[in-house]
């Protein structure tokens, strides 16, 4: 029962990190724009897709195809940010998040249209099992993903904390005139915001299409909800927050589909308790805590 | 198509013109007065007689499942548009109706009980949210719907006992109204019940508050509006004609099942608001008409193609035109109630989304 519960856990938590990679996105774009952005986790489809059409119907090496699909994917960032969100500058934030709403339909209509709606087998970049712990397999696929995730939460709070261009992006969501009269363009550094959450919710795409099936939707289906939940909860502006969010939702989720196995007759009965237990734990949390857990202002 | 002008509504846009009283412009005379009802009344009998004719493309099938779609525009409308509070959640509402109406009338209730206690239920639901919505604002909000939508539609519209699991339940029309033109005359009259009740709530005390909270709650509450007291009523209407629009969803397709209010529907559903134009009544009958139909409408194997239109014409809206269909209409519906004909293909930016309450920064 213990080793159950802790598999289950550790599963969760490996789930917890391609999350917090999803938020870790959502924060990034939410410091640059002052939104929260529902095309994240759809990015990531977007990505997939391209790299299963660059090694599937091209025939290109992984390795190749891999910087390829990112870079096409920072492209569509660039896109999105020119046609869609620099329009909307001066427009209120909940018109804009309607419009990224819009764009992950957008995505996955012509997902649908280019894919149709049969699942494929994305290539993994590499295969093969590490190690093992209790049942909890932890393949080299998922050894990449934490790194990745971690080496990337790293990564961003050097840059927001340390470097002039990570202060000039918390500038330009906060005071965007004051901005521009000091000498910054502003509009350079929302096009930059958003090519770097376009490549970030790339990686977790791709990371990530091995493991569920790759079809038109999938990373939204699976981790728009819980990324905006983990980005919300741990305070929407930290991006240590959206990485610990993450992992404290994969946690949770872990937690609940072990308790609806073991207790089949109370919770067990509730269908989706894993989704209701992060719902109500949201909401706890927000209602005691408004500002997230790890939230401050910039 | 048209019977939206069913009742006899000035169908201005709530916004501060038609609120001003017919200063310079002055009144039509006797005979303006005449030409605007005749051509009001034209346009209803046109669309009554559209669902009689049974034409080729719009079948009255594809008709009133455009009217439903119209009844919980108006309903989102009411939260998005007078309330400027978002719901992305809104499939929960209606499917909640939708379950509840089906459940009760194959347990023998009789239809026209049932609609109301779907009216009711829906109407809960919101009200639930509603308390949430006291606490947190703008994004964080629209965050809280979602998540309440997508719990409410892989949990509670998971128990089989109560929908039938993947199923589905029986949802049988109610005696006399089987076929679908007189089912259709039915739709379109609890319409017409929603478009009075919606134009009366927007000239009440009721909806003025509802207003004001959505463009400033401070200064509201500082002129003694109840903030509190009327942000709940705004969820709790809205739930109702939400839950009032599953039954007849529900009652449509004769069969209603969980998969039906997926996480797509709820956006359509906003999607169709805001293409409208916020603060438009006929806009969002437009906007919301079309996309009832469109997808009925493309050939089976062009159905993305449908959507892809639809995200398109959301995100052209939103860049380019954001007083939606509304504001291409506002010319006709001005006349209509009453002022010159003013014709302009200036866009402006003043619609309602624009505004205070929904654009609250977190």
């Amino acid at each position: 029962m213990i080793s159950a519960l802790l598999s289950a856990i550790i599963l969760g938590l490996i789930q917890g990190a391609v999350i917090g990679l999803v938020a870790l996105g959502i924060v990034l774009v939410y410091k640059g724009s002052r939104v929260f952005n529902f095309a994240q986790a759809e990015l990531g489809t977007v990505a997939a897709f391209f790299l299963y059409f660059l090694i599937d119907v091209v025939n290109v090496n992984y390795f190749v195809a891999l910087p390829l699909a990112l870079i096409g994917i920072g492209i569509v960032g660039f896109l999105l940010e020119r046609l869609i969100v620099r329009p909307l500058f001066d427009a209120p934030r909940v018109t804009m998040l309607v419009a990224t709403a819009g764009v992950t339909l957008l995505f996955i209509a012509l997902e649908l249209i280019i894919g149709h709606t049969q699942t494929r087998i994305l290539a993994k970049a590499a295969d093969g099992t590490a190690f093992t712990i209790l049942t909890v397999s932890f393949t080299y696929q998922r050894m990449i993903v934490i790194a990745a995730v971690v080496g990337l939460a790293i990564a961003s709070a050097w840059f927001f904390n340390k470097t002039d261009l990570g202060l000039a992006v918390l500038a330009t969501s906060q005071e965007p005139v004051a901005t521009e009269l000091v000498g910054i363009g502003t509009r350079r550094i929302s096009s930059f915001v958003w090519v770097s959450a376009a490549v970030l919710g790339g990686i977790a795409g791709v990371l990530q299409g091995p493991d569920t099936l790759l079809y038109p939707g999938m990373m939204t289906r699976e981790f728009l909800l819980l990324g905006l939940t983990a980005a919300v909860l741990g305070g929407i502006t930290s991006l240590s927050g959206a990485f610990i969010g993450g992992l404290l939702i994969g946690g949770l989720n872990g937690l609940g589909s072990w308790a609806q196995g073991q207790f089949t007759a109370s919770i067990g009965a509730i269908p989706a308790f894993p989704e209701v237990l992060v719902f109500v734990v949201l909401l706890a949390v927000l209602s005691v805590r408004p500002q997230g857990l790890f939230g401050a202002e910039a | 198509m048209a019977t939206i002008e069913m009742t006899p509504v000035p169908a201005a846009a709530p916004d501060e013109r038609s609120l001003l009283p017919l200063l310079d412009e002055g009144k039509p005379s006797a005979r303006g007065w005449l030409a605007r009802r005749i051509v009001q009344a034209g346009v209803i009998g046109a669309g009554l007689a559209l669902i009689a004719v049974n034409p080729p493309v719009l079948q009255t099938d594809r008709v009133t499942k455009g009217l439903i779609f119209v009844i919980i525009g108006f309903s989102l409308h009411i939260l998005l548009g007078y309330a400027g509070q978002i719901s992305l959640g809104h499939q929960a509402f209606v499917g909640v109706g939708a379950f509840t109406s089906a459940l009760l009338v194959s347990k023998g209730l009789t239809f026209w009980v049932a609609i109301f206690v779907s009216g009711a239920t829906g109407a809960l639901t919101a009200l639930i949210l509603g308390f949430v919505a006291l606490r947190l604002k703008g994004l964080v909000l629209a965050l809280v719907t979602f998540a309440y939508g997508q719990v409410a539609v892989n949990s509670i519209f998971a128990i089989p006992q109560l929908t039938g699991g993947g199923a589905g339940v029986d949802a049988l029309r109610p005696a006399g109204f089987e076929g679908d033109k007189a089912w259709a005359y039915l739709v379109a009259g609890f319409l017409a019940l929603i478009w009075l009740l919606d134009w009366r709530l927007v000239k009440s005390k009721a909806g003025r508050a509802i207003m004001t909270i959505r463009e400033n709650e401070v200064a509201a509450a500082s002129f003694g509006i109840n903030v509190v007291g009327y942000k709940i009523l705004a969820f709790v209407l809205s739930g109702a004609i939400a839950g009032i629009g599953g039954a007849l969803f529900a009652h449509h397709t004769r069969q209603v099942a969980p998969n039906d209010f997926n996480f797509q529907l709820a956006l359509v559903f906003v999607l169709m608001v805001v293409v409208g134009g916020l603060g438009s009544r006929p806009g969002v009958f437009v906007g919301s008409m079309f996309f009832g139909i469109f997808p009925l409408a493309v050939p089976s194997d062009f159905v993305h193609y449908g959507e892809l239109i639809g995200a398109l014409l959301l995100l052209l809206t939103l860049t380019m035109f954001p007083g939606g269909i509304g504001q291409q209409l506002k010319p006709f519906t001005d006349w209509i109630a009453g002022h010159p004909f003013h014709f302009s293909l200036k866009p402006q930016r003043e619609s309602g989304i624009s505004s205070g309450g929904a654009g609250v920064r977190p």
